[in-house]
């Protein structure tokens, strides 16, 4: 059974309305996320292939920037990149531009040293398996710095582009918690009950299908999601299921959206990392989003986390 | 027996005025954490008012509890007795068309404490408080007899009052269980296991058994503190259908609520079929 059925049933047997709430209008996303790959790019066009073979003209901001593993001018990206585009103007004017760009979350199972450049072998959990990503030398001292524990048994995290099917890491996506990805530190006691509202950081990951609209959250029952690493996290989370609308609200930019559960955040609930793209979030990772609702919501992919409010919606 | 009528009474007026002041502490307390009252658990009578109107409404009925409790302990004018079984009254009413038309929600009548859904013990508990009510205004006792009348009978029946309404409250179940595990239900794993055990020694499982057409359900999950099992069933017609069960995951003998929906209602966005079918079978 589909799982898309869940909330339907759920409504019907405790008697909720069948339709998932909405957002409030002033929390309404303004931004859209096209995803695809560039067929054509000049300085002030971009025609992008989206993941249904139809093509998307976009006209290019004046201010508009591009990563592709560095700043870039739009321009300068290759045909046949596959970008991830924030727009505005209903989806019509592209603003930034992330060309090939992936990211690697998951425990470091090996390391080998290749002439200057690392090779890790990361678990990214049941669901996306084990990645083999190069740490170019030019990028191993920001990670490094910020991946103080480069050993096995440790948590990873880090953004960079893939091309012919490697990845090439390029930026720390978080500080690395100093503890063993085992050892993921106990929720607080809850002297009170479950919050409306629990705030924490939303990370993005690209285990999701090209252009979803979803979000991977930590605390499932394992038997029901298939994942036997669900259910850890360092923040009170009430046991949500896969199909439950999830409330994601990015408290930095007051963009919020009412988004399915798709996956199993086994990964996101190791990390008992703070997000401090505007202030300092709570701790823990709460939801992880998929590329499209990350950059709907505001967030910037290069960045890796905004500060979150989630509820159920 | 004149003097045993205003020992009950004035019993009476205790539990009364203490569950007053606590109902509208905790109620006040709950409005004032948060800019959205049960926003999760979806507490008490609010609900069943537009969500702008929510906040202002709890903290409306813990002002009227204060009220109510100052007019009972300080005069003994009818109007705040006649008001108190009025409050309980329409309280009671309101419970049972609460569990009728949103079954999943708790009474709030203790703010965020009462989260578990509303079921006959709650009820049962207003309509008794709306019983005292009724005895305290036929003997107007106040406040200044708790102290002349106090005795080894008060004691007794103050205690005996309290003792009915211990047992009258879900409260207590979660209250229990928190200070056992440490985490509010929605947190705490529960096994389906012990879910489906409870869901089979249910009336709603007894009542709906012969029309389910498997043994096993076809899906369940989780959400907060209650967990769903699916089975597919048929009519008396022969229509497909299937069978929702949603087992609340904290009590003894927990609440049960079941829906029958046909197999191409929810998720065609099919509104009306899904709204038939909770009005014929939901609820207990």
């Amino acid at each position: 059974m589909g799982v898309e059925r869940r909330y339907a049933l759920a409504s019907a047997a405790l008697g909720r309305s069948a339709v998932p709430p909405q957002v409030e209008v002033e929390e309404h996303p303004t931004l859209s996320a096209i995803s695809g790959q560039i067929i054509d790019i000049s300085p002030h066009l971009v025609i992008v292939e989206n993941p249904d073979g139809e093509e998307e003209r976009l006209i290019i901001a004046p201010w508009a920037t591009a990563w592709h593993g560095a700043q870039v001018a739009p321009a300068d990206l290759p045909i046949g990149t596959r970008v991830m585009i924030r727009a505005r103007q209903s989806g019509r004017v592209a603003e930034r531009i992330w060309g090939d760009v992936t990211r690697v979350t998951g425990v470091i199972l090996s390391l080998e040293e290749e002439r200057r450049d690392l090779t890790i072998e990361v678990d990214c959990g049941p669901h996306r398996g084990r990645r083999a990503i190069v740490v170019p030398y030019g990028a191993s001292g920001r990670i490094r710095v910020r991946h103080p524990q480069l050993e096995p048994g440790y948590l990873f995290d880090a953004i960079g582009i893939r091309r012919e099917g490697v990845t090439h890491v390029r930026l720390p996506a978080t500080s690395q918690p100093p503890y063993r990805a085992t050892a993921v530190p106990a929720p607080p006691p809850a002297y009170r009950g479950v919050q409306s509202r629990i705030s924490g950081a939303a990370a993005w990951s690209d285990a999701f299908d090209d252009g979803e609209a979803g979000a991977a959250y930590p605390m499932l029952e394992g038997a029901d999601s298939d994942c036997e690493d669900a259910g850890v996290s360092c923040t009170g989370l009430p046991y949500l299921a896969l199909g439950s609308m999830l409330y994601v609200g990015n408290v930095c930019e007051a963009h919020a959206a009412v988004l399915p559960i798709v996956a199993c955040g086994c990964m996101a609930g190791r990390f008992c990392d703070r997000c401090v793209e505007c202030g300092t979030s709570p701790r823990g990772r709460i939801v992880e989003l998929s590329p499209a609702s990350f950059v709907e919501l505001g967030g910037e992919l290069t960045k890796g986390c905004f500060n979150a409010r989630v509820g159920l919606g | 027996m004149t003097v045993e009528t205003s020992t009950l009474a004035t019993a009476a007026l205790a539990i009364l005025v203490l569950l007053l002041i606590f109902g509208g502490v905790a109620k006040l307390a709950t409005a004032g954490r948060d800019a959205d009252p049960g926003g999760l658990s979806r507490l008490g009578p609010g609900v069943l008012v537009p969500e702008r109107w929510r906040k202002p409404f709890m903290i409306f009925c813990a002002v009227g509890e204060f009220v109510l409790a100052a007019g009972l302990l300080f005069t003994r004018h009818p109007l705040p007795r006649w008001g108190t079984i009025a409050f309980f009254s329409v309280a009671t009413y309101v419970l049972w068309e609460l569990r009728r038309r949103r079954p999943d929600v708790g009474c709030g009548c203790f703010g965020e404490a009462s989260g578990s859904p509303v079921g006959l013990r709650s009820i049962g508990r207003a309509a008794v408080l709306a019983g005292m009510a009724v005895v305290v205004t036929l003997v107007p006792v106040s406040g200044t007899d708790l102290w002349s009348e106090a005795s080894l009978n008060l004691a007794e029946s103050l205690g005996a009052g309290l003792a009915l309404l211990v047992l009258l409250s879900p409260e207590m179940g979660e209250g229990i269980a928190r200070v056992r595990h440490r985490a509010p239900c929605e947190q705490r794993p529960v096994p389906a296991s012990r879910a489906l055990s409870r869901l089979r020694t249910s009336t709603e499982w007894r009542s709906h058994a012969p029309s389910l057409t498997s043994e096993e359900p076809s899906d369940s999950w989780r959400e907060l503190c209650w967990r769903f099992f699916v089975y597919p069933g048929r009519t008396a017609a022969g229509a497909e259908t299937e069978v929702v069960f949603a087992v609340y995951l904290s009590g003894r003998r927990p609440p049960v609520r079941v829906a029958v929906v046909g197999t191409d209602g929810p998720g065609t966005g099919s509104d009306d079929i899904l709204q038939e079918s909770i009005g014929v079978s939901a609820g207990r």
